[in-house]
């Protein structure tokens, strides 16, 4: 019987190969323009991630990450334009502030469920996009905001990954490091406590489970999660823009992470595809890119009626169908 | 035989609105296997409730062995060592059967290879070792509910409650699951209360009866002599009120 923390299961090897051919391929193919729509999709599968496990492990809703990737951005540049130091140190800042304002999320969170969670969850959002657009992001101005009119000031990026490809390769690693983060603790005492709290939150204070701390305890993984993603696109872009973080944004990568499938590695890939990708490939073809919209609404009614694991649902049910032998047979 | 835990209800009240759950219930456990039993809404599960920490009393105490649990939330007491299932078993679906003994064990200090060993020979004493890494989705009823079972005895339990464990078995099942029970005591130190509509479980198992009606208690005792008291026939077969 074999429950180590270090098993590899039939989906986490294909999550490894997948992660290994993206991290080689990906960066030799790409031109300019793709490097740039696939390292943004990378910090958006991080971010969906955090979501999507939320969803999948505890059944709690969250509309806020998108925002949450904005504070993750946000301390990011404000870090490299107040100190001197890496662009790591900036980027474990940021993560650790933004689970900060995790755990302050999950303040309502453990009074409120369901609806009432999302639409409290739903308002930290708008709240986050008003100061977003009303302060805008730090590009190396002075005080405590830290804007300025006119040019950018440079953004450090990793030493490591100084080229856009390194870049690509650095952002697809910390993404599988995030996916290994969630899959640890899944398996591990937080991985029991969220099954029996998503079960029964009265169980699970039966058998011992404070159900308190293990909730703010996922509202802090999925907060830096965010704030590592708003980090990496930080760096990415090397300025960020309030329009990327609007409430609707974070509604909409959550419903992505639903079409997807969040219970399982490929559902938030998917859902950054559909969120970055597909638009930019419509856009390619001369298509108008809306019609993204109308992919996904199609995407989510899809969910709703056929798959309730996502796309990655049925990719890994029809996997697994094929991989087993039919009854009778040797 | 090890001495068995002292469970004492004192004076316990609890009201929703303007009607009164529990009506000032006292009875002291002494015996390893108590019962309680009575009619639908007689407040059996709010009783239940109280003791685990879902429901806040009015008034009243739950000393177990000298210590009040009623100033402490419900995982605490679940650290305490207070156990309890419910009347639909609770086990998470996407957890293995082992996991989801395991836990109940997550927040006791050890080492974690001492936890799975408790949850597997747990597992063993209620016969689901074979099952151990199936999923909690794919158990049956019955397997549900030993997998419970086994969740409620690991962690050096002090009291384990059982809210109508038999609810939908066979009756091979619940004498099974009668076997389980008498056999907790012996296996853990742990007292153990049930509560059941199955009258052939409770006097098989249960050495002193509590009943209830109302939210009154009408009876407590022996279960042979409480279950031949006129005022527990009343309750039970709806005859007229006997003072």
């Amino acid at each position: 019987m074999d429950r180590s923390l270090f098993r590899i299961t039939p989906s986490g090897a294909s999550g490894l190969i997948f992660a290994a051919l993206a991290f080689t391929v990906l960066p030799a193919i790409a031109g300019s323009y793709w490097m740039s729509v696939l390292t943004s999709a990378a910090c958006f599968t991080m971010a969906a991630s955090g979501v999507a496990f939320m969803y999948a492990r505890l059944g709690m809703v969250s509309l806020t990450q998108v925002g949450l990737m904005g504070i993750g951005g946000w301390v990011a540049l404000r870090l490299n334009y107040l100190f001197d130091f890496p662009f790591e140190v900036n980027l474990i800042l940021a993560a650790l502030a933004t689970m900060v304002f995790g755990w302050i999320l999950a303040l309502p969170a453990l009074r409120m469920r369901g609806l009432y969670l999302a639409l409290v969850t739903l308002m930290a959002a708008g709240g986050l996009e008003i100061l977003f657009s009303t302060f805008q992001f730090p590009n190396g101005g002075v005080g405590f905001w830290g804007v300025k009119i006119g040019s950018t000031d440079p953004f450090r990026g990793p030493m490591l990954a100084q080229t856009p490809e390194a870049f690509l390769r650095y952002v697809i690693g910390m993404t599988t490091l995030g996916f290994l983060l969630i899959e640890a603790h899944r398996r591990t005492a937080p991985g029991r406590a969220w099954a029996l709290i998503r079960k029964s939150e009265a169980a699970a204070m039966a058998a011992g489970v404070n159900v308190t701390l293990y909730k703010t305890w996922a509202f802090g993984i999925a907060g830096l999660l965010a704030g590592a993603s708003g980090a990496l696109l930080a760096a990415s872009l090397g300025l960020l823009d309030d329009g990327t973080f609007r409430s609707p944004e974070s509604i909409l990568l959550f419903a992505l992470a639903v079409v997807g499938g969040s219970r399982y590695w490929l559902g938030p890939v998917i859902a950054a595809f559909l969120y970055r990708i597909l638009p930019a490939l419509l856009n390619t073809w001369g298509v108008n890119a809306d019609l993204a919209y109308v992919i996904f609404g199609i995407g989510l009614l899809h969910a709703l009626i056929t798959a309730p694991n996502g796309i990655a649902g049925q990719i890994f049910e029809a996997a697994q169908a094929l991989t087993t032998k039919p009854r009778g047979q040797k | 035989m090890i001495a068995p835990h002292k469970v004492e209800i004192d004076q316990v009240l609890v009201r929703f609105g303007g009607v009164v759950a529990l009506n000032a219930i006292s009875a002291a456990f002494t015996a390893p296997i108590g019962g309680i039993i009575g009619p639908n809404g007689a407040g059996k599960t709010t009783l239940m409730n109280v003791i685990s920490g879902f429901v806040t009393s009015k008034g009243g105490r739950v000393v177990v062995d000298g210590q009040d649990i009623l100033t402490h939330p419900p995982h605490k007491r679940a650290h305490m060592g207070l156990r309890r299932s419910f009347q639909k078993e609770q086990i998470a679906d996407d957890l293995t059967v082992f996991e989801n003994v395991l836990v109940q064990l997550d927040h006791r200090l050890g080492s974690p290879a001492a936890k799975r060993a408790e949850a597997e020979r747990m597992l063993e004493v209620v016969g689901l070792s074979d099952r151990a890494d199936i999923p909690g989705a794919l158990l049956s009823g019955f397997e549900r509910r030993l997998t419970d079972v086994a969740r409620c005895m690991v962690g050096n339990p002090k009291l384990i409650m059982f809210d109508e464990p038999a609810g939908g078995l066979s009756v091979e099942e619940t004498h099974a699951l009668g076997d389980l029970i008498l056999g907790i005591h012996a296996l853990t130190g742990a007292q153990t209360l049930v509560i059941d509509h199955d009258v052939e479980l409770i006097s098989r198992v249960c050495t002193e009866t509590l009943v209830l009606d109302f939210g009154r208690r009408i009876a407590f005792g022996p279960t042979a002599q409480v279950l031949a008291d006129p005022k527990v026939k009343a309750a039970y077969l709806g005859t007229e009120d006997i003072a």
